[in-house]
């Protein structure tokens, strides 16, 4: 396996921009017909690497060569790239939402007849490659009306269409859930069957030890090592140490419990979806949360869990149907935003950028945004004290930028969801709701996000985290809830919560016993 | 370096979009000094300025409301029509019915209050886009102007006529000069280096953030002071009987008071929240139809009180009153920097817009350039201004002025670059 | 130790500040001034600036008239200043554009009014500043500040547009009743009335007597009236006038058009009705309506020889410059404020029988009627 010649070499790749070096003498070998994987922390040069291979930096804009099929490639353009057979598919899918699944499989690649688009050629066209990535669905649905996983799915027969070769996929399963992710999986290995070959750039280890050839572990712009999986076998520390530089000993910070009573409770509470009224997003549910206590909602994608969350939150989704929420003891009604942060809730959205912050704001003013109140006098802004503020949580936090002053474009992911979370730390909440807190994240920050978590918690105060990835409620949480469909299916405790346990519950409508 | 770089950011007292302000100064002064050497001085002769301020009082009264409702992320094309409109109907009621004037202000601002009110009803609490509630509002108010007034030219009284035609009288011992002209212009310098000692304090309080250098604030209130005396001395040493129009103090007292809210006040913030990103200010608690409905209402407001300006200027109301108006109030926004798709933009930026379009527009006239030119050079100025702008972020570079000081260290880079439409260009980042 | 310093710049700022505006304070002597009237014999300098503020370019005689006066006011050994106001914000730009001529310094301010009433403040700073102001084809009103208007007898061109409609329809139908339909200009233009009186104090007997009937019984000036003097306005008038009242076999004999523009409009309007042609008026002597009175389309038009008119503007402007009254021929124009001392000239009635002679000195008409 190993004499057979490479499908690709980049050697040496160095890439500078204006001040910032993004990659120094990047060595990448991708053997034909395998699957390799890039892992690397946010910033580590991964796609920076793809987009110099793909020629969205053309040739003669970066040092080092690529060598591809044994000559010497030089790409102008994406076009030249995709002449050759390498498609590159980006975690921001390319697709328009209002043209069907044949429209977009055959963008900018129509299939001619005479000068005029031939629609009876590219729909069964459209259908063939459809069938072949697994994709079941009429071609003329339109994008907007299918789920992101099948988008996905288009996304990769729209790669076909254009003979690919050298298939790269960047963050593939990262919006995606737990079943459109394992059958992307599935795919990749029928691709590897066929012979076509693949570079997946992932965050997600256990996918990348099930599926990869081969790993290349990048770190701050330079090549650490390539890890023959056949011969030596993945070994998730090795990974984790190799891209973090650094032995994270637990991947959460310990923590003693300190869990008090029961201060806010749910009952029944039912929520038709904002369009289709016959509907119900939430079904009948209730719960707790303790005091000191870090309350884990797991659930499938579409689950519910979101919607629930948001509905609690000033009634921020769907129409409200019924249900009470009680906080220490007495029914509150949360009719707006303002009435629940005024009753100390908050909301951490799984979406930071498009909904959780102002990407036009600076880091002090999307900290105070919140809760404007607590800064002013009669109405006008006291601009010390929001700098003041804002400082103090960048040193709590330990927020890596100069200034407060700065941009919050000019984060990187983890230090944006901190700036998210000091802007909901901001308003003093009783009890914090956390969507997906570490979605997009590297493994270094997610650390601190969970030490951040735990803190929250260990003040007294109540923290909901609603996550996909089960080992990080199994690690965090105190207790876990599942949600499937809309409603509660089960309560676990931190004991007895073992991934298989949840994802029967998250599955399945049966209560199964709680211990 | 960092130097000229702390001086714009102090120039406009650390806001969003200051590159492009910036800029504009720079521009602003280069039309004034190449207009100025063209006409041999009739520029900044004490006329010229007293009409300049006259003739673009309302313009910019407008501008101050369509950067509200820009930064929030609509449009406002109906304000020409809602000129008019309230224009004729003061007139009206006024000559006609034999309303005291000041009565027909009140009316004036009550009309326009009603009419934001309808619009602001449409596009916050039914969610039409603005777009279209005000190109309807445009035809409907447009209409009305020629239901009510009959296509008439209609005249008002005399006191009507000073807010748009008016001067500071002439009082005290003669000076050579108009004595409350002075006295403005020494509370326009008191008042800067106020602000000036002001915020050197509350820079002190903010813990690691540095206050200006001395320097800066000096050299900054020497030229602020320098203009403020330099065109004190100007407005009060024009031909007797004239001197700092009224339409300029009202011009000014709603500048002040707009800048204050816009920058110092939660609802002002709430507004730039809104336009920046909508659905994470509606997650934050801000009432996102309340600040709709406001702006639109807002904007209605001032749109009365620019009508009734040009009305008083004009000292009769016209069926031909707020054409096109609309579009010199964007223009003016966007030149001064503030983003087609919201979130950006400041009330001292669009007035210095507004003032370099007619700087423009009074020095082409000046020398004696026809109106066809005039529109020619008007149009390509906008286009260039803005292109300029775009290109400069493309290039990773912020504006010219951003280029000769480099530093990454503003937030108003980052600002800028995602105020950039979704088409262009990101800066290359070094991200994977 | 730093306050002081900065006190001192402050203070070095200021003088600066003082230093640049110089000795340049405009009071001096600013007051006397003001109050020179029509009485003052001293005239101005022979190459003094005249300022000439026009309404848009949008009628053939506005464009010839700005020639005209540019060439002109040179000949005479003036300085000009030739404005139009813009297509869309015409009123602002117009105020401007005297501001600017004012700033200037222009001795004399030649004003063919956009909107003759909302000029007041303009054409008042005008005269503040020492210029004499002629209103030039429309009378400004509400001023006491305007010194002379100059301008084509309008009251006696609506005469001679309802003599001409009568005499037209005779031609054609020796005996009445004859049927006819009414249009006037812009509400907004002074003159439009006057066209409209003129007209109506020729036709109004012949209505009263039965002799001529309005079709569609719409003979208030506020029915008949064409905003902005937009042919697309006449024609979609015209357009339904015929769909309401000439849909019957009823026929219309002629109709009363104030201007040219107009003209044509209404004459396009019935060809595509497929009806026969009506005598129809105009004014201007437009090229293209010169052209369609050859063809035995339009009925009649005025000739308001616009060189005329600017030519004796330009002698205003010399005896002005002399310090001598000029000529004028007419005290009956009252602008609201004062009688406005008026030279009016005579108007003359063309149609395809007297072009030739009409146009004998115009070398682009002449052409057309040979």
């Amino acid at each position: 396996m190993s004499t057979a010649p490479p499908l690709l070499e980049m050697r040496s790749i160095t890439k500078t921009f204006p001040g910032v070096k993004a990659l120094s003498d990047v060595q990448l070998t991708v053997r034909d017909g395998e699957i390799h994987a890039i892992c690397g922390e946010n910033g580590a040069g991964k796609s920076t690497l793809m987009k110099v291979l793909s020629g969205v930096y053309p040739y003669g804009s970066y040092d080092g060569s690529i060598i591809y099929r044994g000559n010497e490639a030089k790409f102008s353009d994406i076009r030249a790239s995709e002449q050759a057979g390498i498609v590159i598919i980006h975690q921001e899918l390319a697709l328009v939402p209002g043209m069907s699944i044949t429209e977009n499989i055959f963008l900018g690649n129509e299939p001619r007849r005479f000068g005029r688009i031939d629609w009876k050629a590219a729909n069964s066209k459209a259908l063939e490659l459809m069938s072949m990535v697994g994709l079941k669905e009429d071609p003329d649905t339109l994008i907007k009306d299918i789920g992101v996983g099948k988008q996905q799915l288009v996304e990769i027969a729209k790669a076909f269409a254009k003979d690919v070769q050298l298939l790269i996929l960047d963050e593939p399963t990262a919006a995606l859930n737990e079943n459109d992710s394992q059958h992307l999986l599935d795919l990749l290995r029928g691709f590897r069957k066929r012979g076509i070959t693949s570079i997946m750039i992932s965050h997600k280890l256990n996918e990348i030890e099930a599926i990869a050839d081969s790993i290349t572990i990048l770190r701050d712009g330079k090549t650490i090592e390539t890890i023959d999986v056949k011969g030596e076998g993945a070994d998730e520390d090795r990974i984790v140490r190799g891209m973090v530089g650094r032995d994270l000993g637990s991947r959460f910070p310990d923590h003693e419990p300190n869990i008090g009573e029961v201060f806010f409770e749910v009952r029944n509470w039912t929520v038709r979806h904002p369009i289709s009224a016959d509907r119900l997003v939430c079904k009948n549910s209730s719960f707790t949360v303790r005091r000191g206590e870090i309350v884990g909602f797991a659930g499938l994608m579409g689950a519910g869990r979101t919607e629930l969350a948001m509905s609690l939150f000033g009634r921020s989704y769907g129409v409200y149907e019924s249900g009470q929420i009680f906080k220490d003891g007495k029914e509150i009604q949360l009719k707006t935003v303002s009435d629940a942060i005024a009753n100390g809730l908050a909301y951490v959205s799984e979406d930071r950028k498009a909904v959780g912050l102002n990407l036009l704001d600076d880091i002090k003013t999307s900290v105070v945004a919140a809760k404007l109140s607590k800064i002013t006098h009669n109405g006008v802004l006291d601009e010390a004290a929001e700098y003041r503020e804002a400082e103090a949580y960048r040193k709590s936090l330990r927020i890596k930028t100069p200034t407060v002053d700065e941009g919050v474009t000019k984060l990187s992911g983890g230090n944006q969801q901190k700036v998210v979370l000091a802007k909901w730390m901001f308003t003093d909440p009783d009890l914090l709701i956390l969507d997906e807190p570490t979605r997009g994240i590297d493994v270094g920050a997610k650390y601190e996000i969970y030490g951040i978590i735990q803190e929250l918690a260990s003040e007294g105060r109540g923290v909901v985290v609603i996550s996909s990835e089960l080992p990080e409620l199994i690690g965090l949480c105190d207790r876990i809830y599942t949600v499937f469909e809309g409603a509660i299916t089960g309560e676990i405790m931190r004991r007895d919560a073992d991934p298989e346990t949840l994802m029967k519950q998250m599955t399945s409508t049966k209560k199964l016993a709680t211990s | 370096m960092s130097r000229i770089k702390e001086l714009q950011k102090n120039l406009f007292g650390g806001t969003t979009s200051n590159a492009r302000q910036f800029g504009m100064i720079f521009t602003l002064v280069a039309i004034i000094l190449f207009f100025q050497f063209k006409t041999g001085g009739l520029t900044l002769q004490s006329g010229n300025l007293i009409a300049l301020t006259q003739q673009y009082a309302y313009i910019s009264v407008l501008s101050i409301g369509m950067l509200m409702v820009i930064v929030a992320g609509h449009i406002d094309l109906s304000v020409g029509s809602v000129a008019a409109f309230v224009g004729i109907v003061v007139a009206k009621t006024v000559t006609e019915h034999n309303l005291p004037w000041p009565l027909g202000v009140v009316l004036g601002l009550v009309v326009g209050a009603l009419i934001g009110a309808w619009q602001g009803f449409w596009v916050a609490y039914v969610g039409i886009p603005a777009f279209i509630v005000t190109l309807a509002g445009m035809l409907l108010f447009r209409g009305g102007n020629q239901y009510i007034g009959n296509a008439d030219t209609v005249p008002v009284p005399k006191g009507f006529t000073e807010i748009g035609a008016g001067y500071l009288p002439e009082v005290g011992p003669d000076t050579g000069y108009n004595n409350l002209t002075l006295l403005l212009g020494l509370l326009a310098c008191v008042a800067v280096v106020w602000r000036e000692l002001r915020a050197r304090q509350v820079r002190t309080q903010m813990q690691g953030a540095e206050p200006a250098p001395m320097w800066i604030a000096v050299l900054r209130m020497v030229v602020m002071i320098a203009v403020i005396v330099f065109v004190t001395l100007r407005f009060a040493g024009g031909r007797v009987g004239t001197s700092f129009p009224i339409s300029g103090i009202i011009l000014a007292v709603l500048v002040l008071v707009y800048s204050f809210y816009t920058r110092n006040t939660a609802g002002g913030r709430h507004i730039y929240a809104v336009g920046g990103n909508a659905r994470a200010a509606e997650l934050s608690g801000v009432k996102l139809r309340r600040v709709n409905f406001f702006v639109m209402m807002n904007m209605s407001v001032l749109a009365a009180l620019a009508g009734m300006i040009f009305v008083a200027r004009s000292a009769a109301s016209g069926p031909q009153d707020g054409l096109s108006w609309e579009l010199d109030a964007i223009a003016a926004v966007f030149i001064g920097g503030a983003a087609v798709s919201g979130g950006l933009g400041t009330v001292g930026g669009s007035i210095v817009g507004g003032l370099v379009m007619a700087v423009l527009n009074n020095g082409l006239q000046l020398t004696g350039t026809g109106s066809d030119m005039v529109q020619i050079i008007k149009g390509l100025f906008l286009l260039g201004a803005v292109a300029l702008d775009v290109y400069n972020k493309k290039q990773g570079r912020f504006s010219i002025i951003g280029s000769l000081t480099r530093s990454n260290r503003s937030r108003h880079e980052a600002a800028d670059s995602a105020s950039t439409e979704s088409n262009v260009v990101k800066q290359p980042a070094a991200r994977s | 130790m730093r306050r002081n310093f900065l006190i001192k710049s402050v203070a070095v700022g200021a003088a600066v500040a003082l230093a640049l505006t110089g000795c340049s304070n405009d009071r001096e002597g600013g007051s006397g001034d003001s109050g020179s009237g029509s009485g003052d014999a001293k005239g101005f300098a022979k190459d003094a600036l005249i300022g000439v503020a026009l309404p848009s370019k949008t009628s053939e005689n506005w464009v010839l008239a700005g020639d005209l006066f540019t060439n002109g006011l040179k000949t005479a050994g003036f300085q000009s200043d030739v404005q139009y106001a813009g297509a869309s914000t015409t009123v602002a730009d117009q105020q401007a554009q005297i501001t600017a001529m004012v700033t200037k310094g222009a001795k004399v301010i030649v004003i063919g009014a956009t909107d003759a009433a909302q000029l007041t403040t303009q054409v008042d700073a005008a005269h503040a500043a020492g210029a004499k102001v002629i209103a030039y084809d429309r009378l400004i009103k509400n001023t006491a500040n305007v010194d002379y208007y100059i301008a084509f007898d309008n009251f006696k061109v609506g005469q001679l547009q309802g003599q001409a409609l009568l005499d037209g329809m005779k031609a054609k139908k020796p005996t009445g009743p004859w049927t006819i339909e009414l249009f006037s200009g812009s509400p907004d233009d002074n003159n439009a009335g006057v066209f409209f009186d003129g007209a109506m104090d020729v036709l109004k007997p012949a209505i009263d007597k039965g002799d001529v009937i309005v079709g569609s019984g719409q003979k208030d000036v506020k029915q008949t009236a064409i905003q902005g003097w937009k042919a697309e306005g006449a024609q979609s008038r015209m357009d339904s006038l015929l769909n309401s009242t000439y849909t019957s076999g009823k026929t219309l004999d002629g109709v009363l058009s104030p201007n040219d523009t107009l003209a044509r409009a209404i004459i396009t309007s019935v060809k595509a009705a497929g009806k026969p042609i009506p005598v129809v008026t105009g004014q201007d002597s437009e090229v293209e309506s010169v052209k369609s009175i050859m063809a035995g389309e339009q009925y009649s038009t005025i000739n308001k020889d616009t060189r005329n008119l600017v030519s004796e503007t330009i002698k205003m402007v010399q005896s002005l410059q002399t310090g001598a009254a000029p000529q004028t021929n007419n005290d009956t124009y009252n602008n609201g404020a004062k009688v406005v001392p008026a030279y009016l000239l005579n108007p003359v009635i063309v149609t395809k029988a007297n072009a030739a002679e009409a146009y004998a000195n115009d070398p682009k008409l002449s052409a057309l009627t040979k």
